[in-house]
């Protein structure tokens, strides 16, 4: 069963619809990515998921419950919501936010729950500094500790790397594979594509409604034809003219590089007819396309589409 | 359990700032002596006893009369007569107070960014707004209180025989300690309901503002005659002050519309 379902989610704001009949499942131990462009509806479906806000049709389905006004209380102690902003009480410590939090989810011992968060998360020993005096990094890791306090198996994290220093957004990017080890279902919503490179098991693409859902290597088997990526040791524009000729219509050239779809021809043989032809091969291997190249065309084809 | 965390929480971010109470500590003062100032420094400064002046032949008829008061000399009669009218300043304490922290609840959580991650634990909305009400009205009535203390004690020391057990009537005691807090809970339950439909803690604060004009009404109605703050009228607007509270929680609740706030507010 997966930890979260949404089914068919709408939510208009007026005339305008901010999510269009979104569908999609994870499970524990799997970290979700949802990407998008600014204004794509991310952190409203967040919000439907968290039951924040509802849905104007459609559902949310934690565990197999259905969320809706009289069971989001009770689930959302299921949820554990990493906002886009910490969203800490300045004025107040460290170990007091968590502890606060830890009794608003009605825990049988707040204080051993927040100890083990402040361990988890190696912020012991800044556990009496006011969250105020802490630098954007360490606000952050305090947030995510707050947000799995009560220990939830769902995790929703809003842009959790958002506007920290890449050694801060590291250390988050571990704490959130952390969270995939101890079992959660994490959603990291984001719009840094290399985060859910890194991270993410699976991918959703969302524009208003869902593009594509898939690991990043199923959606770059689905939009692109592998291609070989081969470094001679000389100018490579007369090998590529040697391969046309051979049948291979689809090849680039850059500086010493020749990049072609090899379609149903083997790879060696391909080798054969550049060595032949007297080329010096320094290196040979499938072309690597990154999620940008899948982003960027699945949002293309959402834009011709509409 | 969970209201008990929250206002945990509200306790503590007040003791962190104290600023928050001074325009309450400013009315404090000015209701402790502004009395000192008339039934005591301005006699002393002119050489003038006020039980010369005929504007007080009232006061001195009215005191005169009752049990409790009749042993009093005239002087003392007329400083116990003002000590008692200005105490009602002392119910602007608990109002100021309290409503300005209580325009900042909401909406100070909102521009913090601190409300969105409190919305998604399992507190209700009436856990939420109970927190911020009793957030509010605990310090400004231990401050009432103490200022009610160092009320009496002023009386103690400067004012005649018999003045300071005046104050210690069950007329001051009602005034004080059921007619403030009520008034004060009127105010900040207004000032949250305010504080749930706008989105700046100062707009808050300037429509809050306008609870408070009953309680100078309270003071000019006395002045005039109009109005005696006698125990059973004490009664009375306290049970209209309970109605009136027991309206502005249902009201506030309503108001608190979740998806507003999150999703319109900037």
């Amino acid at each position: 069963m997966p930890a979260l379902s949404a089914q068919h989610l709408t939510r208009r704001f007026g005339n305008r619809l901010a999510v269009d009949g979104l569908s999609f499942e994870f499970k524990a131990g799997e970290i979700f990515g949802l990407l998008g462009p600014n204004g794509a509806g991310k952190t409203t479906t967040l919000r439907m998921l968290a039951g924040l806000i509802a849905p104007t049709s459609g559902s949310v389905q934690i565990d197999g419950e259905t969320m809706t006004p009289d069971a989001a209380p009770r689930l959302r102690a299921r949820i554990g919501f990493l906002t886009e902003a910490p969203g800490l009480w300045d004025n107040l410590t460290v170990r007091e936010n968590l502890s606060i939090y830890a009794r608003l989810y009605g825990l049988a011992d707040p204080d051993e729950a927040v100890t083990n968060a402040l361990t988890l998360f190696e912020i012991a020993d800044r556990s009496q500094d006011r969250t105020a005096r802490l630098s954007k990094g360490l606000k952050q890791r305090v947030a995510l500790a707050r947000a799995i306090v009560h220990q939830p198996p769902i995790v929703l994290l809003d842009e959790p790397t958002s506007g920290l220093d890449p050694e801060s957004a590291r250390d988050v990017r571990e704490l959130i594979v952390g969270m995939r080890e101890q079992g959660r279902a994490v959603l990291l919503c984001t719009h840094n594509l290399d985060e859910v490179e890194r991270v993410a098991d699976r991918v959703a693409v969302l524009r208003s409604r869902l593009v594509a859902v898939g690991s990043p290597g199923e959606l770059r088997e689905r939009l692109f034809v592998p291609r070989l990526r081969i470094r001679l040791s000389q100018p490579a524009e007369p090998f590529a003219a040697i391969l046309r000729t051979s049948g291979l219509g689809d090849v680039s050239v850059e500086g010493t590089s020749l990049s072609l779809s090899a379609g149903k021809r083997p790879t060696p043989e391909i080798v054969r007819t550049l060595v032949e032809a007297g080329a010096g091969l320094e290196a040979i291997g499938e072309e690597e396309r990154s999620l940008e190249d899948v982003y960027i065309k699945l949002l293309n084809a959402g834009e011709r589409a509409k | 359990m969970r209201m008990l965390a929250l206002l945990h929480k509200e306790l503590a971010d007040e003791r962190q700032n104290l600023s928050l109470f001074v325009p309450s500590l400013i009315v404090a003062v000015v209701a402790i002596l502004l009395p000192v100032f008339v039934a005591i420094i301005v006699p002393y400064a002119t050489g003038e006893r006020l039980s010369d002046s005929s504007d007080f032949e009232i006061a001195i008829e009215l005191y005169r009369s009752q049990p409790g008061t009749r042993a009093l000399d005239p002087e003392a009669a007329i400083q116990a007569y003002l000590f008692q009218f200005f105490a009602v300043m002392l119910v602007l304490i608990p109002v100021t107070s309290s409503m300005s922290l209580a325009a900042y609840s909401v909406v100070g959580e909102k521009q913090a960014r601190t409300l969105e991650p409190l919305l998604v634990t399992p507190i209700t909305t009436f856990e939420l707004l109970g927190a911020k009400v009793l957030g509010a009205f605990m310090p400004s009535i231990v401050l009432t209180a103490v200022s009610y203390i160092v009320y009496v004690l002023v009386t103690v020391i400067f004012a005649r025989t018999g003045v300071a057990g005046i104050l210690l009537g069950a007329r001051s005691i009602a005034t004080v300690f059921v007619l403030g807090p009520l008034a004060a809970l009127a105010a900040l339950q207004m000032a949250v309901c305010v504080s749930s439909r706008v989105n700046d803690a100062r707009t808050a604060q300037q429509i809050g503002v306008l609870v408070i004009l009953p309680i100078p009404g309270l003071l000019v109605g006395q002045l005039f005659g109009a109005l005696t703050l006698s125990v059973p009228v004490i009664a009375m607007i306290a049970l209209g002050l309970l109605v009136i509270n027991a309206g502005l929680m249902w009201l506030a609740i309503a108001l608190f519309d979740r998806e507003t706030i999150l999703t319109r507010w900037k």
